[in-house]
C-alpha cells in the first residue's frame, strides 16, 4: 500500500512540474531559515554551557543605584571581593578574577598590539579550557607565566615547540618578560571567555595592588559548594559588605553617592543579559525572538501556499479521490495517502533546505554576527529540532488538504459536479490574505529601517566628520610628549589642524544656578572647536590671549544652558563635583553629536584644566594625497613614540560603527522581506494559474461575446487584488505600532515617513500584479475556440 | 439478491421539491443481466448509484444479500459494497497516474490482500483480458476500448458478485461497444449478476431483462 502511495506521489510531484516547483522551493525555503535560526538559538541559549561547572559558576555582580533612583549593573567587582568572600563564607568554594585588556607584546625585535587575559592561577582547573601541554593545576602557578591559546602559539612560534619561550610584555612602559608555560587549546566560539594569552593575575596584583571595594574593574567568578542557594549567599556577601566598610559606606552616603549592593549570576546566563555592563560578546535575546519569529512567519508563508495550492488542485484530484472510494477506499486511508504525499513532498522540502542552509550559513554568519558552523548540524539535539521541525511541518501542511480531498463525495467527483476551488472559497482567501499581510509587514518594516538608517548615518552631527581623523597616543599622563606631537603633526603638509582631547568619557557633576547638572567633560584646547569645525553661538573660544582660561574658565553647550536654566550664560559661574573654586562660563558652544544619534545630546563642559591629561588627537587633513598625510602622521608618530604600532580611525568609520547592529538588521529584515514576498508571489502565481484554468471556459465565452484582453485581465486580477488590498490595510496599523517601538529606541527617529505606506502599498499591488497579470494576461489572448472545444 | 422498496430520492429548490426517484420497487435475483432504460435525466444513473450504496435517499428500503442498506453506517455499507460490488463507467475513469497494472491492482490495497496474492490475481485479470503486454501502459496511451477493458478488469478484480456498469459502451465505437457487450455476456454466464444502464436498444438486448425509467419512475 506504501508503495502504492509513493508512486502515485511521485508521480504527482512529476506530473506537475510547476507546483512541485512552487511547494518545494517555498517549503524549502522555509525550512531552510528555520535550520538556521534554530542554529542560531541553540547557540544563544546554550551559550557558556560547555562548562563542566556552570552549575556552579556565579559571577559577582554589583547594583549601583544613586541618589535619584537610577540603578545601573556592573558585571565586574574591585580585586579584593573574591578572596574577602571565600574568607568570609564557607559555601564559597574557590574564585577566579579574569581581566581582559590591551597590551603591546614583544617576540624577538617585533612588536605587537594583543588583547590579553589576566587570570588567577585556578582559571584552567575550574573553567573547561583543556589544555594542549602543561599542568591546569600550576601552568600559571609562577608570576612570569604565559599560556598561549593554540592559534597565538602558531601565529607567533611556527611548528616550534613554544614551552619555555619567552614573550615579553609592555606593562606601565617597560617590557616584562613571560615564559610560556602551557598551550590552551582554542577557546570555543559560544564562550564569554575567550583568549590569546593568559596570564597571572597575581603579576598584575602585586605590580599594582588595590584594597579598595568600589573600583570595579575585574570580573570575578565564584565557584559555590554544590546545592548551595545562590541567594543565602548575596545577603551573606552584603553583610559581609556592610561589616568591612562601614565608615566607607557611611561617608559614601553623606556625599550623596550611589550605595552598592552586590549580587550573583549564573555563568550561564550572562550572555543574554545585555543590560549587564561588561560582559563580551553579549547578546540581546530579542535577537532570537525576532528572528525565530521571522523564520516562522516564512515557514507559515510557504505552508499556506501547500495547503492553498493543494484544495486548488484537488479539481484535479477529484476523480482518483472518486475512484478511491468507490472502490473500496476508505476515508482514513485517503487522508494517510494524502498526508504521505505531504510527507514526501516535505522529505525533498527538506533536502533541499539542508543544500540551503550549508550554502547560506556564511551568509547568515554575517548577518547574524556569529561563528556558527556545519559541524553544529551534528548536534542531537539539533537534529531532533529538525526532525520534529520536519513533522510538525509536513504534518500542518498537510493535514487540512488531506481532511478536504479524503471528503469529497465520490458520486460528485465522478459526475464532475465539484464546485470547491482555487481562489473561491473563502480559507483560501483568507490564507491569501495572512500572507500578503506578513509580506507587507515585513515590507513596511523594511522601509522603516532603511529610512532610520539613512536619516542615523545622513543627519548632520553638528560638526564636521569628514577628513577627521582620531589618533590614540596611548601615553596619557605624557604632557610633554604630547605637546610635541601636535607640534610635529602640525607641521605635516596635508594637516590641516590638530587638536588633543583627553582619551574616554567622563560623566560626572556639576551644580549651576543652584542646579545638579550631570555633566560630560571635554579636555580640550583652543584649537579643538576650529578643529572638530562645531560653532560658538555666545561669547569667545579659549585663547592664548587670556592666561587664566586654563584655571578657571570653561565653554559650555546649549544642552547644558538648557539644564542650568541660564538666560544670558556667557560671565556664569558653576562647580565641578566638590570642588570649591568656581569656574567662569566665557562661551556656549552649539550642540553637536559627539556620541551616536541612539543617545541625546548630553550637557557638556569644556575644560583646559591643567591636571586633566591628553591622550587622544583630532586631525583635520586636506582631502588630496591622504595616503601621504597619513604615512607623515604615522613617521612622526613611530619617531616619537617607540614600540608601539601606530593606530587611526576615521571619525567617519567610528561614527559608522555606532550603527553596526542596525545595519545587521537592515540586511536581516530585507532579507526576510524578499524571501516572504518571493514566496508569497510563487503561491499566488500557482493559486492564479489554478484559477484561471477553471475560468477557462468563462473567459472563452465572454471573448466570443466580445470582452476585451483588458478586461478580461481585470477580471480575473481583480479578484487577488482585493485581497492584496485587503492583506495591506490589516498590515499597516501592525507595522506601524512594530516600527515606532523600534523607533524609541533611538534619541533622534527620522521624521516624516508617511510615504513609507503609499511606497509599500504600490510595491506590494505591483509585485502582485505582475505575478497574476501574466497569467491573466496570457488567459485574455488565447483563442476561445480551443478552450471551448475541450468540454 | 437485492431488493428495492419505495425508494424516493428529491431535492428541494426553493418552495419546489424535485423528484429524482419516485416510489422505485425493484427486486433483481442472482444471475441476472438487467439493463436500466430510459432518456436522459429520468434517473437511471441515480438508481445505479443508489443499488451501488454511492449515493442515498430519502425515503424506502433497500435490502442487499439480507441486509438492510437504509439502516447501515457509511462504514458498513463501504465494506459491504467493496467487497460484493464492481462498478464501471461510461467515461473509465482510470487513475491517470497509475499504470494498467497499478489500476487494476488498487481495489485489492483498499480489501488488505497480500502483495503476492494481489500480483497473483492481478496476472490472472491481464491474461483473461489479453492485455499483459499493456500492463505498464497508462491509461492515455490506451485506446477507448483498451480503457474500458481495464476498467472492467479493475471492477471484477476483487471478485464481485455484482458489476454496475453506467452505460460502458457510451465513448465507444460500435465495434469496442460490441465486444463489451459481448465480454458481460460471458461474465454473466460465468455466475457474475449485472445492472447496467445503457441508451442503446442493441446493447439492452443483451441483458435478461429491461426497465425502462421515465421521471424517476418505472414504467409498468
Amino acid at each position: 500500500m506504501i508503495r502504492n502511495y509513493l508512486m502515485i506521489a511521485l508521480r504527482n510531484l512529476t506530473r506537475n512540474k510547476a507546483f512541485s516547483f512552487i511547494h518545494i522551493t517555498g517549503l524549502g525555503i522555509g525550512l531552510a531559515c528555520c535550520m538556521l535560526i534554530f542554529l542560531y538559538a541553540k547557540d544563544e541559549w546554550t551559550f557558556d554551557r560547555f562548562q563542566a561547572k556552570a552549575d556552579q559558576l556565579y559571577r559577582i555582580t554589583c547594583s549601583i543605584v544613586e541618589k535619584d533612583g537610577k540603578e545601573s549593573r556592573i558585571g565586574a567587582s574591585a580585586m579584593v571581593q573574591g578572596p574577602a568572600f571565600k574568607a568570609a563564607i564557607p559555601a564559597v568554594q574557590d574564585f577566579v578574577r579574569v581581566q581582559e585588556s590591551d597590551h603591546l607584546i614583544r617576540i624577538g625585535a617585533e612588536t605587537y598590539s594583543e588583547h590579553v587575559a589576566w587570570a588567577d592561577a585556578n582559571f584552567f582547573s575550574v573553567f573547561s579550557f583543556p589544555l594542549k601541554s602543561g599542568n591546569a593545576a600550576s601552568v600559571l602557578g609562577d608570576q612570569h607565566s604565559v599560556v598561549l591559546a593554540e592559534d597565538e602559539a602558531i601565529k607567533y612560534f611556527g611548528t616550534a615547540d613554544p614551552i619555555g619561550k619567552i614573550i615579553e610584555l609592555e606593562f606601565n612602559d617597560t617590557f616584562q618578560p613571560f615564559t610560556v608555560s602551557g598551550i590552551a587549546r582554542r577557546s570555543p566560539q559560544n564562550s564569554t571567555i575567550r583568549f590569546g594569552f593568559v596570564l597571572p593575575f597575581s603579576y598584575r596584583e602585586a605590580k599594582e595592588p588595590e584594597s579598595t571595594w568600589d573600583w570595579l574593574s575585574y570580573p570575578t567568578y565564584l565557584v559555590l559548594a554544590p546545592g548551595t542557594d545562590p541567594a543565602a549567599v548575596t545577603r551573606q556577601m552584603n553583610n559581609h559588605y556592610q561589616q568591612v566598610n562601614s565608615k566607607q559606606i557611611a561617608e559614601m552616603k553623606s556625599l550623596g553617592q550611589g550605595s552598592f549592593t552586590w549580587g550573583l549570576q549564573a555563568f550561564p546566563a550572562m550572555h543574554l543579559d545585555p543590560d549587564m555592563y561588561a560582559t563580551s560578546h553579549v547578546s540581546d535575546p530579542a535577537y532570537s525572538y525576532i528572528l525565530s519569529g521571522i523564520a516562522i512567519f516564512i515557514l507559515i508563508i510557504a505552508c499556506i501556499n501547500f495547503i492553498n495550492l493543494t484544495i486548488a488542485q484537488s479539481i484535479r484530484r477529484s476523480k482518483e479521490i472518486g475512484i478511491r472510494k468507490v472502490v473500496g477506499g476508505q476515508r482514513k486511508q485517503l487522508v494517510f495517502q494524502f498526508l504521505g504525499e505531504s510527507v514526501l513532498l516535505c522529505a525533498f522540502a527538506f533536502v533541499l533546505a539542508l543544500v540551503i542552509a550549508v550554502l547560506a550559513l556564511p551568509t547568515f554568519n554575517q548577518l547574524a554576527n556569529k561563528q556558527l558552523s556545519l559541524t553544529y548540524l551534528a548536534d542531537p539535539l539539533v537534529i531532533a529540532g529538525y526532525i520534529l521541525l520536519f513533522l510538525v511541518t509536513a504534518f500542518v501542511a498537510g493535514f487540512y488538504p488531506a481532511l478536504v480531498l479524503s471528503g469529497f463525495d465520490p458520486v460528485k467527483t465522478l459526475y464532475n459536479r465539484v464546485s470547491a476551488g482555487a481562489g473561491r472559497n473563502l480559507l483560501s482567501r483568507s490564507l491569501v490574505v495572512v500572507q500578503f499581510s506578513l509580506s507587507t509587514f515585513l515590507i513596511i518594516a523594511t522601509l522603516f529601517v532603511y529610512a532610520q538608517f539613512d536619516f542615523l548615518t545622513h543627519k548632520p552631527l553638528g560638526y564636521n566628520d569628514h577628513n577627521l581623523l582620531q589618533v590614540t597616543a596611548h601615553k596619557d599622563g605624557d604632557k610633554q610628549l604630547m605637546k610635541l606631537l601636535k607640534q610635529e603633526f602640525s607641521k605635516l603638509p596635508g594637516v590641516l589642524s590638530v587638536a588633543p582631547r583627553m582619551n574616554g568619557i567622563w560623566v560626572t557633576r556639576s551644580k549651576a544656578n543652584e542646579k545638579d547638572v550631570e555633566v560630560l567633560i571635554e579636555h580640550i584646547d583652543e584649537s579643538y572647536l576650529a578643529t572638530m569645525e562645531v560653532p560658538l553661538v555666545a561669547g569667545r573660544n579659549f585663547s592664548p590671549d587670556f592666561p587664566a582660561d586654563s584655571t578657571r574658565a570653561v565653554l559650555v553647550n546649549e544642552s547644558y544652558v538648557a539644564a542650568a536654566g541660564w538666560k544670558d550664560p556667557v560671565g556664569k559661574k558653576l562647580r565641578l563635583n566638590q570642588d570649591k573654586d568656581q569656574l567662569e562660563v566665557v562661551g556656549v558652544v552649539k550642540d553637536y553629536h559627539f556620541a551616536s544619534l541612539k543617545e541625546k545630546i548630553m550637557p557638556q563642559i569644556f575644560s583646559q584644566g591643567p591636571s586633566m591629561p591628553f591622550g587622544q588627537f583630532m586631525i583635520r587633513i586636506s582631502p588630496d594625497d591622504k595616503a601621504r598625510t597619513l604615512a607623515g602622521i604615522g613617521k612622526v608618530y613611530n619617531s616619537l613614540v617607540p614600540f608601539r604600532p601606530f593606530e587611526y580611525d576615521y571619525k567617519q568609520d567610528l561614527n559608522f560603527r555606532d550603527y553596526e547592529s542596525e545595519q545587521r538588521w537592515k540586511s536581516i529584515i530585507s532579507f526576510a522581506a524578499v524571501i516572504t514576498i518571493f514566496i508569497s508571489c510563487i503561491g499566488l502565481f500557482g493559486l492564479a494559474t489554478t484559477s484561471i484554468r477553471r475560468r477557462i471556459k468563462e473567459i472563452g465565452v465572454r471573448k466570443v461575446l466580445g470582452a476585451s484582453e483588458f478586461q478580461i485581465s481585470r477580471l480575473v486580477s481583480g479578484n487577488f487584488l482585493v485581497l492584496v488590498l485587503i492583506a495591506f490595510l490589516i498590515s499597516v496599523p501592525l507595522a506601524w505600532y512594530a516600527a515606532s517601538s523600534w523607533l524609541q529606541g533611538f534619541a533622534y527617529q527620522v521624521q516624516g515617513y508617511w510615504w513609507i505606506f503609499p511606497v509599500a502599498c504600490a510595491a506590494t499591488v505591483a509585485v502582485a500584479l505582475l505575478t497574476v497579470g501574466s497569467q491573466a494576461f496570457s488567459a485574455s489572448r488565447a483563442n476561445p475556440v480551443k478552450s471551448l472545444r475541450t468540454e | 439478491m437485492l431488493e428495492l422498496r419505495h425508494i424516493y430520492k428529491w431535492f428541494n429548490s426553493g418552495n419546489n421539491r424535485t423528484f429524482l426517484l419516485k416510489d422505485i420497487n425493484l427486486r433483481i435475483n442472482e444471475g441476472e443481466f438487467v439493463s436500466i432504460m430510459g432518456p436522459s435525466g429520468s434517473g437511471k444513473s441515480t438508481l445505479l448509484n443508489i443499488i451501488g450504496m454511492l449515493d442515498g435517499f430519502n425515503e424506502g428500503e433497500y435490502e442487499f444479500l439480507g441486509e438492510s442498506v437504509h439502516s447501515l453506517k457509511d462504514k458498513q455499507k463501504s465494506s459491504l459494497y467493496k467487497k460484493h460490488i464492481g462498478f464501471v463507467f461510461q467515461a473509465y475513469h482510470l487513475i491517470d497516474e497509475l499504470t494498467v497494472y497499478e489500476n487494476i491492482e488498487t481495489p485489492l490495497i483498499y480489501q488488505d490482500i497480500k502483495s503476492s496474492e494481489r500480483k497473483a490475481m492481478v496476472a490472472d485479470m491481464l491474461d483473461r483480458f489479453q492485455i499483459v503486454g499493456k500492463k505498464d501502459l497508462f491509461p492515455t496511451q490506451l485506446s477507448g476500448g483498451q480503457q474500458q477493458l481495464v476498467g472492467i478488469a479493475r471492477a471484477l478484480i476483487a471478485r464481485p458478485k455484482l458489476l454496475l456498469a453506467d452505460e460502458p459502451t457510451g465513448n465507444l465505437n460500435s465495434k469496442q461497444g460490441e465486444e463489451i457487450m459481448e465480454l458481460f455476456s460471458e461474465l454473466n454466464k460465468s455466475g457474475v449478476t449485472i445492472i447496467q444502464v445503457t441508451h442503446s436498444e442493441k446493447n439492452a438486448e443483451f441483458g435478461s431483462r429491461i426497465i425502462h425509467l421515465l421521471d424517476g419512475m418505472i414504467e409498468k
